[in-house]
């Protein structure tokens, strides 16, 4: 009897454990199904990606691009002109046919959005610093972008404005400058860095920084505010009385701030508190007004973010990845203050 | 008589104006508002959404809508245009790389009908500022001159971190506006 009980106990087992293992290779079945359909969907997606972006990642084929929506809504609206002024009912027809003029609108609005990071830098005006005038940003294709958006750009004018002092258009350079007291009340730019160690000391107004790669940057307290737009692969030790963060991505930031630092448009960008030190910096620090640790380095704002939740864009340093105290006293480097 | 008259009426009496501080983030309306306001002006954050302030000015209320200047809640401005007397653009003159942007968000604020009638204020804001652009810069670059012939408009050069210039552009606005809506004074 208890053989005979066992072995049922033994089958009714074999056939669980058969159920079970055929469950399991069946889920093993979909879940490699599953996973090979994402592949195939992210390898359309990505192929589909390709061929939009690539194919007119050039300022000349964005250009005609441009254009030929540009005709093509213009004969649009001719020809909605041409129906309203010859059919008095043609009213819902008309109609119909502008808001497909507007969608053709909203796509081409979209399509100088998708496009703006490769096109030429916006840094145009009617009135040109000398120093950038001859730099290798073609004023003449911006100006022909100017009169396709049909913007209405000022009478040339005669004003000069002198470049305003900063590190521009570098590479793989190690860049010091250090304020003197003539120069604390002026401000200071970063523009067009890659792979650049700045060390900025002692104390100044503003701070602009605009599309930096894969630089660190140092910098002594800052009364006033700092500006970051377009950032990528960086790490910064900054201390001012506002920060504004705009489309970083992939970047650390050390602060010290008085009120809270906010980012827009930014993803996988962390922070820490400021720990930088070069000899004077206390008072610096102190007649700057940012000698006190408010702690507002963690009390980030996200644009983007207007929940309760945490924002998924940023995130605090974890101790562990945190970098030392940084003694900038002795570093030199070259020093170009004007470029 | 229509709503819209008798809150006109109302709003003559106790001499109100109202007024919508706009410019690029990072131009320091807030600043200006707290700073005329006599309030500490020390910590202020970037501005989420916006500020009201009510001020007693000469025998004037004026309601000062401070409305944040990012790029995200740009397209927010056009909910406060209506029923505003003064417009007061604000401009960061020491941030050279973006008065083009600021010149065409001025430009397209001013194709707006709801604000056709608003006497317009130019702050340059920062003079204190080695390498800040002086007004008459300003005014050439954002092209003032060619604005509508109908616009009252004025650019005056302020500092909100010390105060200079900033009554001196607000006294240009009250008169324009009072000039503009209360003729029986």
């Amino acid at each position: 009897m208890e053989d005979d009980q066992s072995e049922a106990n033994k089958q009714s087992k074999e056939t669980q454990d058969l159920a079970a293992h055929k469950k399991h290779t069946e889920m093993l079945q979909r879940l490699s199904n599953m996973h090979h359909s994402r592949l195939q969907q992210t390898a359309a997606r990505r192929s589909a990606a390709d061929s939009s972006y690539p194919s007119f990642e050039t300022v000349q084929s964005f250009l005609s691009r441009f254009s030929d929506s540009k005709i093509s809504v213009e004969a649009d609206l001719q020809r909605c002109r041409a129906l309203a002024a010859s059919d008095p009912d043609a009213k819902p027809q008309i109609k119909a046919e502008l808001d497909k003029v507007s969608a053709s609108i909203s796509d081409l609005e979209r399509l100088v959005a998708e496009t703006s990071y490769f096109l030429p830098p916006y840094e145009k005006f009617s009135f040109k610093s000398k120093a950038s005038s001859n730099r290798d940003h073609p004023s003449p294709l911006v100006k022909e972008f100017d009169d396709l958006v049909g913007v209405n750009t000022a009478p040339q004018s005669k004003i000069v404005v002198t470049a305003s002092p900063g590190f521009r258009n570098k590479q793989g350079e190690i860049l010091v400058k250090t304020f003197s007291p003539e120069e604390r009340d002026g401000e200071f730019s970063l523009n067009d860095l890659d792979s650049c160690d700045v060390y900025l000391k002692g104390r100044f107004r503003a701070l602009f920084i605009h599309r930096l790669n894969n630089c660190h940057i140092f910098a002594g307290p800052v009364l006033g505010s700092i500006l970051i737009e377009k950032v990528n692969g960086c790490s910064f030790m900054l201390a001012s009385h506002q920060i504004r963060i705009h489309e970083a991505e992939e970047s650390d930031f050390y602060l010290r701030v008085r009120s809270k630092p906010i980012v827009e448009d930014c993803k996988g960008v962390r922070f820490a508190p400021y720990r930088m030190f070069y000899e004077g910096i206390e008072k610096d620090l102190r007649d700057s007004d940012l000698e006190e640790e408010t702690g507002n380095w963690a009390h980030v704002h996200d644009f983007r973010w207007l929940r309760a939740v945490q924002s998924p864009n940023w995130c605090v340093i974890p101790d562990e990845e945190l970098v030392a105290l940084r003694d900038v006293s002795d570093v030199k480097g070259k020093s170009f203050d004007q470029d | 008589m229509g709503l819209l008259s008798i809150i006109r009426k109302i709003k003559r009496k106790e001499k109100e104006m109202r007024i919508l501080m706009v410019g690029l983030d990072n131009s320091g309306k807030t600043t200006i508002v707290l700073k005329i306001n006599g309030e500490d002006t020390s910590i202020i954050s970037p501005t989420l959404g916006f500020n009201i302030k009510t001020i007693k000015y000469q025998k004037y209320l004026l309601n000062i809508w401070d409305v944040g200047g990012q790029k995200t809640i740009r397209s927010y401005w056009r909910n406060y245009f209506e029923q505003t007397d003064g417009l007061v653009w604000v401009v960061d003159s020491s941030d050279i790389r973006r008065l083009d942007d600021c010149r065409m968000e001025l430009v397209n604020l001013l194709k707006e009908e709801r604000l056709s009638g608003a006497s317009l204020l130019v702050l340059a804001n920062k003079q204190d500022i080695q390498g800040a652009l002086k007004p008459t810069e300003i005014a050439e670059v954002l092209n003032l001159s060619s604005t509508d012939k109908t616009r009252h408009w004025r650019i005056v050069g302020c500092s909100a971190y010390t105060g200079e210039g900033l009554f001196q552009g607000l006294d240009w606005l009250v008169q324009d506006i009072a000039s503009r809506i209360y003729l029986i004074d």
